[in-house]
């Protein structure tokens, strides 16, 4: 199966508007925004992809293009074999986008309403709508405020809503743009199950997923993209990423006596089971095993703090 | 090899063309029902603007009266003045619906922040500004015809000759408006504010298209100059033929000067106006400002 997402050598410059006549008349005129340099990288079928980075790295942007709503300055971006730019109609038929602004829905209609309106756009027929929108409800948990005016729900509920509409015509590409921001933690680990279910269902659904929660990228996500500065700096899964940084951690063993024992090991190495077998042969009982290793975070730190050296 | 490719490329875009038209409805029937719905949710709105309505054509029947018997013959229409500000209001109601609905809605959906998720669904432009446009195109013809229904109904307005010829003549001028209207979305699309198209027929309509006054009369007191401004905007042309039609009771072979001038119009207007569309959204996805407003 080829990628679901390819991204060749993808530049973004935000151009100055009418930068030829403001400086006709003498006005200051901004420098371009460069917002990404020579991005490439493939998502395979099925796969959740990570997207990490601060804000302003280029993430939006990034995801906003793949959506079609952004256009390149030069490079491509394919969707299941579509242009991004030349057949931009047959893109957004493969994809939905779920964003935390809660400004694009119609804030006096109710959730259902908004869902019908964006149904039909999507060419679909009432009887098929209903049932799919109730499908949605059901599975997003939101039956009870689907007929409450958009304006009056909830953050977390808006939110929710946002990834409902991305799922209504089943798009087999789905972009989530922290889709858990604004969930509390039992409705976010609910939203990750849900994520990892459709990226294990047949046919599996494409998953490009940003947040700047790092611990959740990290349980969810098969691969990893750092971008800084509209640059990819790394891809990889979360275990070789965090490698890269550091690949030591450190044990922390707490005995029955109270007494504390920290060892620095290599990842996968044998001294964590010698030591845990020295102590079992003093007799000591082991409370409490404690590993510190590196996280996502120290390898979006180091990323960061190479390009500010620069 | 090439002939073949030109076949394939013209039956897939043929193709294209046929599905965005079998979906055309459904897609028209979405945004007529949102902004239904909308539109009911502020009642109190609708039934003040029906009270305005009636308001404006009882003030102009009192107007009328004092030009009663006044009338210079050279001036046809204007034998009994309300029905022809009646026909006039009526009709500018549904014009400037045509050229500034597109607009608006564009303003209102960046405003609101909903463009980029009409625009992130499988529709074409062609599509975004008939839908986006129809369900004004609705309220405005219930209001342009309140205004003919209350001056028949409450004051005996009389009207004659062929109502479908006027609809024709409506419905050419509002598409020829309608593409005005889309270089004036263009416009905002790109610049946001400052519409130099809504300010020239907005004020000018009303000022050089004979709504409530002869366009001769800008001739005789302003001068030829002044005066043939009326000449280049649709909406004189318009008119004209509307009134010929229903109040002179004119046929259609006498109504061909200001029918011919509406196509003249809209063949130049129609093409130009939906490139100028299409390069506006293509530069604000360039400058990634289709929400910014």
């Amino acid at each position: 199966m080829g990628p679901a997402i390819s991204i060749h050598n993808l530049s973004k410059t935000y151009p100055v508007p009418f930068r030829r006549l403001r400086a006709f008349f003498r006005r200051p005129v901004k420098e371009s925004v460069e917002a990404l340099r020579d991005v490439s990288f493939d998502v395979n079928t099925g796969e959740i992809f990570g997207l990490i980075g601060r804000n302003g790295a280029g993430k939006t942007t990034l995801t906003k293009i793949v959506a079609t709503l952004v256009q390149p300055t030069t490079g491509t971006v394919v969707v299941r074999g579509h242009d991004s730019v030349s057949a931009d109609e047959h893109v957004r038929r493969q994809i939905g986008l779920s964003t935390a602004e809660e400004r694009s829905f119609y804030w006096r209609l109710t959730g259902e309403q908004n869902l019908m309106f964006f149904a039909r756009l999507h060419g679909l027929r009432d009887r098929t709508a209903k049932q799919r929108i109730q499908a949605l409800f059901a599975r997003l948990e939101l039956e009870e405020v689907a007929r409450r005016r958009f304006g009056e729900l909830s953050t977390g509920n808006k939110q929710r809503l946002a990834v409902a509409r991305a799922m209504l015509s089943s798009p087999p590409v789905l972009l989530l743009d922290e889709p858990t921001r604004s969930l509390d933690p039992l409705a976010a680990a609910r939203m990750r199950e849900l994520i990892r279910s459709l990226a294990q269902q047949d046919p599996p659904i494409t998953i490009l997923f940003t947040s700047h929660n790092l611990s959740e990228v990290e349980t969810l996500c098969e691969r990893v993209a750092i971008i800084s500065r509209g640059r990819i700096r790394a891809i990889d899964t979360p275990q070789n990423l965090r490698d890269l940084t550091s690949g030591s951690e450190t044990v922390n063993i707490t005995v029955s006596s109270g007494e504390k024992i920290s060892l620095t090991r290599q990842h996968n190495d044998d001294r964590l089971d010698e030591t845990i077998r020295k102590l079992q042969s003093e007799g000591k009982k082991i409370i409490d095993i404690e590993t510190e290793r590196a996280t996502l975070l120290d390898v979006l730190e180091r990323y960061e703090a190479a390009d500010e050296r620069k | 090899m090439n002939a073949d490719l030109i076949r394939v490329h013209l039956r897939s875009s043929a193709a294209k063309i046929m599905n965005s038209l079998k979906l055309l409805p459904r897609r028209i029937f979405a945004f007529v029902a949102r902004d239904f719905r909308l539109f009911v949710s502020y009642r109190m709105q609708f039934v003040l603007r029906i009270v305005s309505v009636l308001g404006v054509v009882t003030t102009l029947f009192f107007m009328s009266k004092i030009f009663a018997g006044f009338t210079d013959p050279q001036f046809s229409q204007w034998r009994d003045p309300l029905a022809t500000w009646l026909t006039g209001l009526a009709v500018l109601n549904y014009f400037m619906t045509g050229f500034s609905s597109l607009a608006n809605s564009i303003r209102q959906e960046q405003t609101q922040g909903t463009l980029e998720s009409v625009l992130l669904t499988p529709i074409n432009l062609p599509t975004v500004i008939v839908s986006s446009s129809a369900w004004d195109f609705l309220e405005t013809t219930f209001f342009s015809f309140l205004y003919l229904f209350f001056g028949r109904v409450f004051f005996g307005v009389q009207y004659r000759g062929s109502f479908f010829l006027a609809v024709v003549f409506l419905l050419l001028t509002t598409v020829v408006l309608a593409c005005l209207g889309i270089l004036s979305a263009s416009f905002a699309m790109v610049f946001k504010r400052g519409d130099p198209f809504g300010i020239f027929l907005g004020a000018g309509s009303a000022l050089f298209s004979g709504v409530f006054f002869p366009t001769q009369l800008l001739k005789d007191y302003a001068g030829p100059k002044l005066g043939s401004i009326s000449l280049i905007l649709p909406t004189t042309h318009g008119l004209q033929g509307i009134r010929q039609v229903l109040i002179e009771g004119h046929g259609l072979a006498e109504v061909t000067q200001p029918l011919v001038t509406l196509l003249g119009f809209l063949v130049v207007l129609l093409p130009f106006s939906l490139w100028v569309f299409g390069r506006a959204v293509r530069r604000a996805k360039r400058e990634g400002s289709l929400i910014q407003y």
